[in-house]
């Protein structure tokens, strides 16, 4: 089946695909998406593609069983693993370089990598005093570096060829999760705390943000005007809610909103809602339209604009840990694997995980063209 | 919807002065909006109930209707649906509605053709109540005196409803006519530029019409004709032009089902939406520094954009494994609120075996297995320097694994005390077999 450019069958919400899940006896995938091989033996708690720069689509993944893999991902949606590299502790951020020959990875292990794919050699370029949740690529018009968040409540900017940080930000707690799209930077911590930088120059600090959900930050990530430049960033929260706040528009207030998901309906009045954390969240490169993956294992696509929800997958019987969109939009990636979300009681390591391919290409459109 | 007269206008809330499709809805919106205590969410059914009931139970007085527009807001006037609307605000509505259809009818209106100029206006607004444009209100047709010679059209007015609903679907295909069409629309006959455009308009256009063509041959019919054409045509525009003020009715329903599970919260979007500033204003009260206001358990995290009072979260406190914040209405799916899920599942024995000590070694050189290896070789060279003195105190985490070589390439050098300096460092080689060894072999054996 192929991912690009056709459309996509798996297109309406719902509509056979129930029935479908007595093939495998099983909800793992009810979307029917395509599966990657070789998929990690832990949790994947972070998948990235590579950028525009690398012809084809390449696919790291970054998981609890310390490993980051790398497939190919090919036209016809077959997916080749190609490497992978390991850190002494789980992984938890990983990050394509702009010029999609080095990827980044940070792990529990206190230490950020950059990984050569063309030599297969991995190098530590960072460290910290605690686990490196967070890792981007920063390409300014006059440095490079990598910033790593970490749980040792610093961010902070590395030059690879430098043991030293070329700067040490402290943060107000343990870094949860960052989004760059640059010239802006988004860092939400523990406690609901939530900063913005700007990155011209050198990175620094713009300002504090209330953030709007009442619950901890999970997942953060920046969208754009239609000028491609970063004006805001949605937030997702563990109780189920999407914050977008707008940043530089002059009703920046009033333009922002939440909105719930991730719930599950349960009867309308009686019996109780449950609530599920937003796990992680991408914006769709060339729509802008919104994609989230929540611990109810179900992923969603959202209109910002439009106020509007695009589609609700069927749920998996997993909650979807991570998700990510190609560099042209047509491939989204999405991760099914415990995300503790249920303490470790539920934990069972022998259940697979899975990295589903879906074609993204006709889904998120926004409505109405906007 | 939409039939002529419905008391002249569609069910508007005025509290806050939003449309509704029905009365009933209409209703339900009150309700959840503005006659809901804010303390123990009771719905009550009138302004003054509410005022009473928060009297009587809680002890509590009101003054002023929650969620209202400034202006509106008075607790004492009994209004339920559409009764009990004062005369004067329903007239300063209907004029309100009107300039605004008429507004908008006007702006369409701009075309080089004279000729439909009075036909137009008054066939157009005839039309206003169809439902393309719920939100134009109502304007009696009685009142558009270019009506009469519609009827007359042939098949016109049973033609007529059918072109609206088809309406809607054709405009995803309008806007490469609609370009055009403003200003085609109207001369319908006299100018073909739409020509493209019109054949889509056609099927739907009531028998009567005549392609427009042959027009100049009947002049009388033409007149007829085009004073209806232009007004069906109109339609199409109106609602494109329009499109984002029935956007929000069209979208609720697709607004996340959270929205209508919720019990809480029956109303449309707008609970969903809630700007931030309504929110900020009540989340303020709990300035982030407490922390504290986070163990109080209850409730509503549902209705969280609504009340705040209930400062949601999760007691950190206990709760095993799942948060209960039950509100009896929802619960969260997380366990406890002070740290994330994954520095929970992180402290785990399993996941920190590699991690630590001293003498770990290089991690993942070994097995790992087909594709792999990574790990440089580059032997000795463990990064000191700036590293070093974080390490020592590591609780949780394990040591510091150090093992993997250092830094780029290139500049390696300056490391050359490498072993001897660092007891916990070993460089490649050597690599005293600690207890690490065994685990990290067997992760690695994992692939």
């Amino acid at each position: 089946m192929s991912l690009f450019g056709t459309t996509s069958k798996f297109g309406s919400n719902g509509s056979s695909v129930g029935t479908f899940g007595s093939a495998a006896a099983d909800h793992h995938n009810p979307m029917k998406d395509i599966e990657v091989t070789s998929s990690p033996d832990d949790s994947i708690g972070c998948l990235s593609f590579s950028p525009a720069s690398l012809p084809g689509n390449f696919l790291v993944a970054g998981s609890w069983a310390n490993d980051v893999r790398c497939w190919e991902v090919q036209d016809n949606g077959q997916t080749v693993p190609k490497a992978q590299h390991i850190h002494a502790g789980p992984v938890l951020g990983v990050c394509w370089s702009d010029d999609g020959s080095k990827v980044f990875t940070a792990s529990c292990d206190k230490t950020a990598k950059m990984w050569d794919l063309n030599s297969n050699l991995a190098i530590q370029i960072a460290q910290h005093d605690a686990p490196i949740k967070t890792v981007h690529w920063i390409k300014a018009s006059n440095y490079r570096c990598v910033m790593t968040g970490s749980w040792d409540r610093t961010l902070k900017f590395w030059d690879t060829r430098s043991s030293n940080p070329v700067m040490a930000l402290q943060l107000p707690e343990r870094c949860y999760c960052a989004d760059v799209v640059y010239p802006m930077a988004v860092v939400a911590t523990a406690r609901r705390g939530l900063i913005v930088y700007q990155l011209e120059n050198q990175p620094s600090e713009v300002r504090r943000v209330e953030s709007s959900l009442k619950f901890q930050n999970r997942c953060v990530a920046i969208f754009k005007d239609k000028h491609h430049k970063p004006n805001g960033f949605a937030l997702g929260s563990i109780e189920g809610k999407i914050a977008f706040h707008y940043l530089n528009v002059p009703n920046s207030v009033k333009d922002s909103f939440t909105f719930k998901c991730h719930r599950s309906n349960r009867a309308n009045s009686s019996g109780s809602q449950d609530i599920y954390a937003v796990n992680g969240m991408a914006f769709h490169p060339i729509h802008g339209t919104l994609a989230t993956v929540g611990s109810d294992g179900r992923f969603n696509f959202w209109d910002k604009d439009g106020r509007a929800k695009l589609k609700t997958s069927e749920p998996l019987d997993q909650p979807i840990s991570a998700c990510c969109f190609n560099h042209n939009g047509n491939i989204f990636a999405y991760a099914s694997s415990y995300d503790w979300s249920k303490g470790h009681e539920f934990y069972n390591p022998k259940r697979k995980n899975y990295i589903f391919l879906r074609n993204a290409a006709e889904e998120l459109k926004p409505r109405n063209g906007k | 919807m939409g039939r002529k007269k419905k008391k002249q206008l569609k069910p508007w809330c005025w509290y806050c002065n939003r449309d509704f499709d029905d009365e009933k809805i209409l209703i339900q919106h009150q309700k959840a909006k503005h006659f809901k205590c804010h303390i123990c969410h009771k719905k009550l059914y009138t302004g003054p109930g509410l005022a009473i009931h928060c009297m009587q139970v809680h002890k509590e007085t009101i003054d002023a209707v929650p969620n209202a527009i400034p202006g509106r807001t008075d607790i004492e006037l009994e209004i339920y649906g559409m009764e009990g609307i004062p005369e004067k605000d329903m007239d300063e509505r209907r004029r309100l509605l009107e300039q605004k259809t008429q507004e908008s009818q006007k702006k369409k209106q701009q075309d080089d053709s004279d000729e439909y100029d009075d036909d137009e206006s008054a066939a157009s607004t005839s039309f206003q109540p169809q439902p393309v444009q719920p939100q134009q209100g109502y304007i009696p047709p009685m009142a558009q005196p270019g009506l009469p010679p519609v009827p007359g059209a042939p098949g016109m007015p049973p033609g007529i409803p059918p072109l609206m609903p088809g309406v809607p679907p054709l405009m995803p295909g309008m806007p490469p006519v609609m370009p055009g069409m403003p200003p085609g629309m109207m001369p319908m006959g006299g100018m073909m530029p739409p020509g493209p455009g019109i054949p889509p308009l056609m099927p739907g256009m009531p028998p009567g019409m005549p392609p427009p063509v042959p027009r100049p041959g009947i002049p009388p019919m033409t007149q007829a004709q085009a004073v209806s054409a232009p007004g069906i045509l109109n339609r199409p525009p109106a609602p494109t032009a329009t499109v984002p003020a029935p956007q929000p009715p069209v979208t609720k329903p697709l607004f996340p089902s959270a929205g209508q599970a919720q019990a809480a919260v029956p109303g449309p979007v707008g609970t969903d939406f809630k700007p931030l500033n309504n929110t900020p204003a009540t989340t303020t009260e709990p300035p982030k520094p407490t922390f504290p206001a986070y163990t109080q358990s209850t409730a509503s995290t549902t209705s969280t954009t609504n009340s705040t009072a209930a400062k949601p979260a999760a007691s950190i406190t206990s709760k095993p494994a799942t948060l209960t914040t039950t509100s009896a209405t929802s619960k969260l799916i997380h366990p406890d609120e002070d740290i994330s899920l994954e520095e929970r599942r992180a402290q785990l024995p399993k996941y920190q075996r590699n991690l630590p000590r001293p003498g770990q070694a290089p991690i993942g050189n070994p097995p790992v297995g087909p594709i792999g290896g990574m790990m440089p070789p580059q032997p000795g060279i463990p990064q000191q320097q700036g590293m070093r003195p974080p390490m020592p105190p590591h609780g949780q985490y394990g040591g510091h694994h150090q093992g993997m070589p250092g830094f780029l390439p290139g500049a390696m050098p300056p490391y050359g005390q490498g072993p001897p300096m660092v007891p916990p460092y070993q460089g490649g080689p050597p690599r005293p077999p600690m207890g690490m060894r065994p685990p990290v072999m067997s992760q690695g054996g994992r692939y």
